[in-house]
């Protein structure tokens, strides 16, 4: 993707104003994670976020369809108010309102029945969400267990590759299983990922089906919480997600995480065999040998599954639970009700992550996006004051943003392109009665 | 005329010609109108014995077919409904209703086509009257797919397989046989994925009948969004947005449809059953038949109790509380006592009150007169008369509150020292229970057979008991609702006293 090269291309912000028809009239404050004000904010809705975009992404359309005019959208406030069910008639009443009210952040909802603003004059149950963009979240403090480098809302770019399985891992699924094709990721500015899928076929499903495509992918059952329990043979998915993980578990688990150094965490975690001589004989060692790390504990197995001479059909089951062991450190781990209900809301692309100021950019499952060099607010604010090139030049294109807004911008053009012929399509098949 | 045709589908379920228009019939067209109605019916039931009732009925019916045959339906759909309340596997439930269906609905086919489309003819009318009557509300509607879908899931394993096949393929249904060649293309992903539910589901332990049964099935390309369930449990081969289904399966696929299909068409008909101008000739049958199944929501059952024995006073009489259920009692004794009951007691017994028959008049006329025995009348207006109204719809929300049924009861949480709410049967210490069914006047061994009972952890196989018992062996039914076992014992002191009345009388004359 040429996003991550270009922006790392991009020249290091000076602090130096160069124009003064910059409208920044913002910050001497340079650091990437400073706190973000509510006039960076404004400054933001104003010059960078791209609506544009972001309306046709919801839209479907150039001109404002009930896909977009019918939609919920809610506002975070700094204040922590939340105000849900507001809705917009245009691309200009859409900036317009969120520049006026300035939230912390806006999340994007479904498309309902009846407007979303005039839900008060009709009964509850008439509040039907239609249509909505089936959509996933993977949250990284999920993977504490198996997380050494980082805890809580902290992140780096090893603990980011249990994101970057997932996307993979949930892209093929997506696309061979389901057939979906315009599928976004959008880093969710601070620990953590979304996804969308925009196909037409994807938007309306309906939440009983909604639920059999998280259940499906959700292999661990709620994010690992419950003891693995898969049928045999693995079904062509689970296997498929396997053969993937294979490769990333001995690089992501056994090298850089090391998680079962610790040996209680060890105890725990692997003394899972069906075979109980297997662990007694595992745990004696390994309190024998303390501290051997991962890689050793792993290799471990194999050498004590040769000392306990086991047979054929043993060795079988063995390598059957290591297999669940791959599984349960690194399958993702998915947040099911996000994907099931039609009515939750989730932030949009290019929000603020009001936290960190980080942008929430779109991604390509297929590249690699480091998060630690997603583009900051205050680092694009200060690349607007930096920029020496041509004044004529917008806000976007002044700032490491820009390759992250083309890149969406293409996607959604595809979308769009899709989405006419296929209204085409229908129009063909309808003529034909 | 017209208009009823178009209407619904349902609409012309009733007596489709007018008096006027049939002087206009003359013997031929009738003849030709029961060729055209079997040629009709074959068409809704595919050349099988199975129908998604998915055309409005056609022809004509007289009023007492239309009755009776709802009320033969009606017989089914109960015996249906309080199984699954039971929870009764499929199989047996089957078992019970197989011989039912073959009695009042036969639709095996016979050489003698005028008695398939008298059997059809029966058939689907029923169905479409009981759709009539179960359209009404949420729940209905909800009972009635339940119990139909029960019906069709028996017809269809009844079915030989060339029947089934033959059904399958007249379902203009987006699937697809799938060819041998593009099996084989796929064998390797189609077995990995069926293979768990054939062992388990099929019960083909071995591997070697596992792959001889592979290699015989058939798969049906569908796409993903109708097979929920299968994709959940991932036990089908995706691709594409593809799911493909061994014919094993294909129940599944089926029942979704006619359920989905029953629900939509439940809706059209509700909306359209206020605009049926039928107030003098169909309504009174329909309310009839609604009295006739005993499903609570149907407000036209209390309709005639609402105005009846039930008031502000004679609900403490024992002509009413004789009828109670232990937890009843149990909180009338509360009130009665502490002229005071908390929040969860009061909702419980309020609500088990109203669908009684106490109006909500004279229920605030009945709980005032309780709690104003410790508090003003002023505290009672401010704090509790609104709690009163809510639970009769008349506050806040609006909504129909129905009354609690064990189920809910028993998910309550438990009382403390001092509250009355929840199920005595599992709430009150072995001595007090003892207590109190020996206060409802069971005999010493029969409080302990109860006692007994109880003692296996189910309370409302306790209270059934009781209900037996108080009965004299006359009522056998489970109870699942305290207000189930209300109406049963007044029914049965009705039938006492009446006859009673009887005796007295004929001993006078």
């Amino acid at each position: 993707m040429t996003s991550s090269e270009s922006q790392e291309k991009s020249q290091e912000p000076t602090t130096v104003p160069s124009s003064s028809t910059s409208e920044a009239s913002q910050p001497q404050d340079v650091q990437p994670k400073a706190k973000v004000s509510s006039s960076d904010m404004e400054f933001y809705y104003k010059n960078l976020l791209p609506f544009r975009y972001v309306f046709q992404w919801l839209n479907h359309s150039p001109k404002p369809s009930t896909d977009f005019t019918m939609r919920e959208f809610a506002y975070e406030f700094q204040s922590g108010a939340y105000r849900r069910y507001n809705s917009f008639d245009s691309l200009e009443d859409f900036k317009e309102s969120i520049v006026k009210n300035n939230p912390s952040r806006f999340e994007v909802g479904a498309v309902y029945e009846i407007n979303p603003r005039d839900r008060k004059s009709v009964p509850k149950s008439k509040m039907k969400p239609m249509e909505k963009e089936l959509a996933f979240d993977i949250d990284l403090t999920d993977y504490d267990d198996v997380r050494t480098c980082c805890s809580k809302t902290a992140i780096c770019t090893k603990c980011w590759k249990f994101i970057t399985i997932a996307t993979k891992i949930m892209d093929v699924a997506l696309r061979e299983d389901f057939g979906f094709e315009h599928i976004i990721w959008v880093f969710s500015g601070r620990r953590g990922a979304h996804c969308w899928v925009s196909d037409k076929r994807a938007r309306q499903l309906n939440e009983s089906q909604r639920r059999s495509v998280i259940e499906y992918m959700d292999v661990l059952k709620n994010k690992g919480t419950k003891r693995l329990n898969l049928r045999r043979p693995f079904h062509p998915h689970v296997q498929r997600s396997i053969d993937l993980l294979k490769a990333e578990f001995l690089d992501i688990i056994l090298n850089e995480q090391d998680p079962w150094a610790d040996d209680q965490a060890a105890f725990t975690a692997l003394l899972k065999f069906p075979l109980e001589p297997l662990n007694k004989k595992l745990k004696e060692y390994w309190i024998e040998n303390p501290g051997r790390s991962s890689l050793d504990k792993w290799s471990d197995i194999n050498k004590i599954c040769t000392d306990l001479s086991l047979q054929k059909y043993d060795l079988l089951a063995v390598n059957e639970t290591k297999e669940e062991l791959i599984l349960e450190a690194t399958y993702p781990r998915l947040d099911v009700e996000v994907t099931r209900q039609m009515n939750h809301l989730l932030k949009s692309p290019f929000c603020i992550h009001p936290g960190t100021g980080n942008v929430c950019v779109p991604f390509d499952s297929k590249n690699v996006f480091d998060p630690t060099k997603a583009p900051n607010l205050h680092q694009l604010q200060n690349e607007i004051i930096g920029w020496k090139g041509d004044n004529e030049v917008n806000d976007i294109n002044r700032t490491s943003l820009k390759p992250y807004v083309e890149s969406f911008g293409k996607y959604v053009t595809n979308l769009l392109k899709s989405e006419k012929n296929g209204k085409r399509e229908r129009e063909d098949e309808s003529l034909e009665f | 005329m017209n208009k009823q045709h178009e209407r619904t589908p349902q609409g012309s379920a009733t007596k489709r010609r007018t008096a006027g228009r049939k002087n206009f019939d003359t013997a031929p067209t009738i003849i030709s109108g029961k060729n055209y109605l079997s040629s009709y019916l074959d068409d809704c039931y595919h050349h099988t014995c199975l129908s998604l009732y998915q055309n409005p009925p056609i022809g004509e019916i007289g009023l007492e077919e239309f009755e009776v045959w709802a009320i033969e339906r009606l017989k089914i759909l109960n015996e249906i409904d309080s199984a699954l309340k039971r929870n009764k596997p499929f199989q047996e439930i089957e078992l019970i209703v197989l011989p039912m269906l073959n009695k009042s609905l036969p639709l095996i086919l016979s050489k003698d086509q005028d008695k398939n489309t008298e059997n059809r003819r029966k058939d689907y009318y029923s169905h479409f009257i009981l759709k009539l009557c179960f359209s009404r509300s949420a729940e209905l509607r909800e009972k009635f797919v339940k119990c139909e879908t029960i019906i069709f899931k028996v017809r269809f394993e009844s079915m030989s397989g060339v029947e089934q096949r033959q059904f399958v393929q007249h379902m203009n249904l987006p699937w697809e046989y799938i060819t041998s060649a593009e099996k084989a293309e796929m064998s390797q992903q189609l077995y990995t994925s069926i293979q768990p539910s054939l062992r388990f589901q099929l019960n083909l332990t071995d591997e070697i009948s596992r792959r001889d049964y592979f290699e015989k099935e058939e798969f049906i390309k569908i796409p993903f969004e109708y097979v929920p369930e299968l994709i959940s449990s991932r036990s089908v081969f995706l691709k594409q947005g593809h799911a493909f289904v061994p014919k094993f399966q294909q129940i599944n696929l089926l029942t979704l449809e006619f359920t989905g299909n029953l629900q939509k068409t439940l809706i059209s008909t509700s909306h359209a059953f206020p605009t049926l101008d039928e107030e003098d000739r169909l309504i009174p049958i329909l309310n009839h038949l609604g009295a006739a199944n005993n499903f609570l929501e149907d407000d036209s059952v209390f309709d005639e109790l609402m105005n009846s024995e039930v008031n502000s006073v004679t609900v403490k009489s024992t002509k009413i509380t004789r009828n109670f259920p232990l937890c009843a009692s149990h909180l009338m004794d509360g009130l009665t006592s502490a002229h005071h009951l908390k929040y969860l007691a009061r909702k419980q017994f309020s609500l088990f009150l109203k669908w009684i028959g106490l109006s909500v008049d004279e229920a605030l006329k009945f709980w005032a007169s309780e709690f104003t025995q410790t508090m003003g009348m002023d505290k009672f207006e401010k704090e509790y008369k609104y709690n009163f109204r809510h639970d009769y719809g008349l506050e806040g929300s609006k909504i129909k509150y129905k009354p609690w049924d064990c189920r809910k009861i028993l998910s309550q949480p438990r009382p403390h020292a001092g509250e009355y709410h929840g199920c005595p049967y599992r709430d009150l210490s072995k001595d007090s229970l003892k207590a109190q069914l020996k206060s409802m006047g069971l005999k010493d061994e029969e409080v302990y057979g109860v006692l007994e009972i109880n003692s296996k952890g189910d309370p409302t196989a306790s209270c059934t008991k009781v209900l037996e018992l108080k009965t004299n062996g006359l009522v056998n039914e489970i109870v699942t609702h305290p207000n189930l076992y209300y109406d049963r014992m007044r029914v049965y002191h009705k039938k006492l006293d009446d006859t009673e009345g009887e005796t007295a009388a004929e001993a006078e004359s």
